[in-house]
């Protein structure tokens, strides 16, 4: 099986377990007792969060293995997962102030949970931009690393801020804290989410891994006759 | 009164609806750009 169909099977996996736990969690889990029908967007919240953190530590790994062995294909997929890693997390954003308008009356507080994570959006999407300016490879693959390693101290505060500071965010979401009816869109949609991702992640490193190699052996100019 | 907050589906289809449209302009601009390169090579 070439690496393209790994690719495909892996999203329309992705696709289909989204599609089918996004039904269960609209129109067949209960809602819940305090925030209704408001809370069904847990099932697509939380997979968001728990992939955009997931997505950031593997960008850690990845900056510190092509320090560490200088590797290109670590730096294909430093630049995937911090691409896919802000999207997750700008999506996250605008998911969390829906859900806060409803149940806490504004769309967005300086609370310890969505500061903390403002600060991991405009880190990383700042690394990413900084990829853009820089035209030599080696440049940019070793600076946005070690940039990576840096911005990656905010990943764990991300994740224990609601534990640490008296948060106006609830305690993260697992399936012991919620609803054993709720528990199962939320579990499918997770690992949707997951199999998407592994198909996102490979895909962009290829289209890094590409214009790596024409950034060091550009196309030699056409030959007039 | 119960206690539970009443209506707000339009806060749930506005949070899948961006998602979804937004995943769908992502995996379409993967889609156009691994198809550039691939033509490049």
């Amino acid at each position: 099986m070439t690496r393209q169909r790994v690719a495909a099977a892996f999203a329309l996996v992705g696709l289909g377990l989204l599609s089918w736990g996004s039904y269960l969690g609209l129109w067949v889990a209960p809602p819940d007792r305090y925030m209704g029908d408001v809370q069904r967007i847990m099932y697509v919240h939380v997979p968001t969060a728990w992939l955009a953190l997931v997505v950031f530590t593997l960008a850690f790994v990845y900056a510190l293995l092509f320090l560490i062995r200088r590797t290109w294909r670590w730096d294909a997929l430093h630049e995937a997962t911090l691409e896919i890693g802000v999207l997750y997390t700008a999506l996250l954003c605008i998911q969390g102030a829906l859900w806060g308008k409803p149940t806490w009356g504004v769309y967005w507080a300086w609370d310890p949970r969505l500061t903390t994570v403002a600060v991991m959006l405009l880190s990383f999407a700042g690394i990413l931009s900084l990829r853009h300016f820089l035209d030599d490879p080696l440049r940019r693959a070793s600076w946005s690393a070690t940039a990576t390693i840096l911005a990656s101290a905010n990943v764990p505060v991300v994740y224990y801020s609601v534990r640490w500071w008296n948060s106006l965010h609830q305690l993260q979401s697992t399936p012991k804290t919620v609803n054993s009816a709720m528990v199962e869109p939320l579990r499918i949609n997770a690992f949707g989410l997951l199999a998407l991702t592994i198909a996102l992640i490979m895909i962009r490193s290829w289209i890094a891994e590409a214009r790596r190699r024409r950034d060091l052996a550009p196309p030699l100019p056409e030959i007039e006759a | 009164m119960t206690g539970m907050i009443q209506g707000g589906w339009e806060f749930v289809w506005a949070a899948y609806g961006i998602t979804g449209v937004a995943m769908g302009i992502y995996i379409a601009s993967l889609w156009i750009r691994w198809k550039a390169e691939d033509k490049s090579e």
